[in-house]
């Protein structure tokens, strides 16, 4: 073999272009299409009741359908919670901000949320939260539509009522 | 060779194969598959020890996808699983591999992915060398066609015989209701439509849509429980070729060659002309055409039935294409083929393949006896 060239190539350019196209899906679209009339779409799972939140055909937990959809409220408690200190890839939030576990009333499983208009201080499990909603006629059907969760200010709810949705 | 433990393929559930499902996500297909599976084999989701499956996330574009499919497959409490990046017929190879160890007794095996909601052509060109091959825009159907010309040149085969390869498979998926094409096409018909990339029509492509399927497979002892007619395997072997593909003679398939002559040693079978049945992932008919010169069974003189469901060419929903011949080799079995059943079937042949030019060859050998005793 000669010698490799004095000035080597070092680098080689390539450019990737995979465009995809998703279909939502029937659930997915009658969850989001609820979101833009200020509604929360969940499914009951038909040999466990609960429900889950967004919606799914089945049961991760116990594999039967989940073939009824059903409305839960658009407010719920904080389950568990986080404060972040470092900047959010793709969206502008102002830092520190709290990201937090919130489980609808009505839903067996919890939702990841913001949770602004309070202090990050002043976040504690089993605050109550409720979520507010673009204005009417700049909702999309997407997940933006829910701006961020505020607290409510009702009294805490007993841990009890909480832990198993964590 | 040592006596191995008698494994069955013991059900199967496909979705027909559609261009495009709007109203579904991968998982949602694959689910209710998952359901009529197990169904079919009267147990319930508890009963099955490990889940194997197969699927690329490129292929509908998310990354890690494939551990959404846990959400649908039962996969609570937790599950032994092993996913991979291959046809989904590999993951039932490597269910057997399982099973001998003697560690688990029943599988699921799942393959999923839509096809249509990314671009295979420029997705598969990602799986050539990523310096020499890929930039110079290679796809599957430009390295097939290289594949088709080099095997045309060498043996002589002319145009004509690709068109009637391609019309059989069609007249044949007419009278499978899980295929994507189920219009019959004669020869003239197929041999008339224009060059995709010459020397392969587009009348000879194997055309991609959206499925999902699962095959259940179980050891000696559980698998009579769950089917009546259980699949029995009786020989298996995979191969892998080069990755360069000017390193390899693309006129014949070495790797589907040894594979071949590895499974039907192993099932105790001199000639692949004692099979009833078989069942190609060939994706042009190039590409059956030399897989059957692999299997010694490029003779005009008869020989068993090719892709009596119409094969990739009547419905190729990719990483899965493999799996549904393992499914449609035990439908023939177990005497649930329907109207596309060959009368008697005792023996069947099924093959998976996966990467360019038939890189990769999987064989299985099924039979309607237990192998071992």
């Amino acid at each position: 073999m000669t010698e490799p060239p004095k000035e080597p190539v070092r680098y080689v350019e390539t450019t990737v272009h995979l465009p995809y196209h998703y279909v939502a899906g029937d659930v997915r679209a009658r969850y989001l299409a609820a979101l833009k009339e200020k509604k929360i779409l969940g499914a009951r799972c038909s040999r466990t009741g609960k429900v889950f939140v967004p919606p799914l055909v089945a049961s991760p937990e116990s594999f039967a359908p989940c073939d009824e959809l059903v409305e839960v409220a658009d407010r719920g408690v904080v389950t568990t919670f986080c404060v972040v200190n470092l900047p959010v890839i793709g969206r502008n939030i102002e830092i520190p901000y709290v990201a937090s576990s919130v489980a609808l009333d009505g839903a067996d499983i919890s939702i990841f949320a913001l949770v602004q208009e309070c202090r990050p201080e002043d976040v504690r499990m089993g605050m109550r939260v409720e979520a507010v909603w673009k204005p009417d006629g700049e909702r999309q059907g997407d997940h933006q539509d829910i701006q961020y969760f505020r607290p409510t200010g009702e009294p805490d709810a007993p841990r009890e009522s909480f832990l198993h949705r964590l | 060779m040592a006596p191995l433990r008698n494994v069955a393929v013991v059900g199967f559930a496909q979705a027909p194969i559609v261009t495009r499902d709007e109203r579904r996500v991968a998982t949602e297909i694959l689910y209710p598959q998952v359901r009529r599976a197990l169904t079919e084999c009267g147990v319930e989701r508890d009963a099955i020890d490990y889940q194997v499956a197969g699927s690329a996330d490129y292929v509908d574009g998310r990354p890690f996808g494939f551990v959404a499919a846990l959400d649908v497959t039962g996969s609570w409490p937790p599950r032994q699983d092993l996913h991979l990046e291959m046809d989904a017929a590999f993951a039932a190879y490597y269910a057997w591999v399982r099973m001998q160890a003697g560690d688990c007794d029943s599988a699921i095996v799942c393959g999923y992915g839509k096809n249509s909601e990314g671009e295979l052509e420029r997705v598969l060109n990602l799986e050539l060398d990523p310096y020499y091959q890929a930039p110079i825009g290679l796809t599957p159907t430009a390295t097939a066609a290289l594949q088709a010309s080099a095997y045309l040149a060498r043996t002589g085969t002319l145009d004509r015989t690709l068109a009637e390869v391609a019309a059989r498979n069609r007249v044949a998926g007419a009278r499978n209701p899980d295929a994507l094409l189920r219009e019959p096409a004669t020869a003239d018909d197929l041999a008339r439509t224009p060059w995709a990339v010459a020397p392969l029509r587009q009348g000879y492509l194997a055309p991609t849509g959206d499925s999902a399927v699962c095959l259940v497979m179980a050891a000696e002892g559980k698998a009579e429980a769950m089917c009546d007619r259980p699949a029995w395997i009786r020989g298996l072997d995979q191969r892998i070729e080069l990755q360069t593909l000017g390193a390899r003679d693309l006129a014949a398939s070495a790797g589907a060659r040894l594979a071949a002559e590895k499974a039907l040693a192993m099932a105790g079978m001199r000639t692949a002309h004692e099979a009833d049945v078989v069942e190609l992932a060939a994706a042009n008919p190039a590409e059956e055409l030399i897989l059957l010169d692999a299997l010694g069974l490029a003779t005009a003189d008869g020989g068993p039935p090719i892709n009596p469901s119409g094969g990739p060419l009547c419905g190729h929903p990719f990483m899965m294409t493999g799996l549904v011949r393992l499914g449609e080799a035990f439908r023939q079995l177990a005497g649930r083929a329907g109207d596309h059943a060959v009368p008697r079937a005792r023996i069947a042949i099924a093959h998976a393949a996966q990467g360019h030019c038939l890189q990769q060859n999987l064989f299985f050998v099924l039979g309607a006896e237990r192998r071992w005793t």
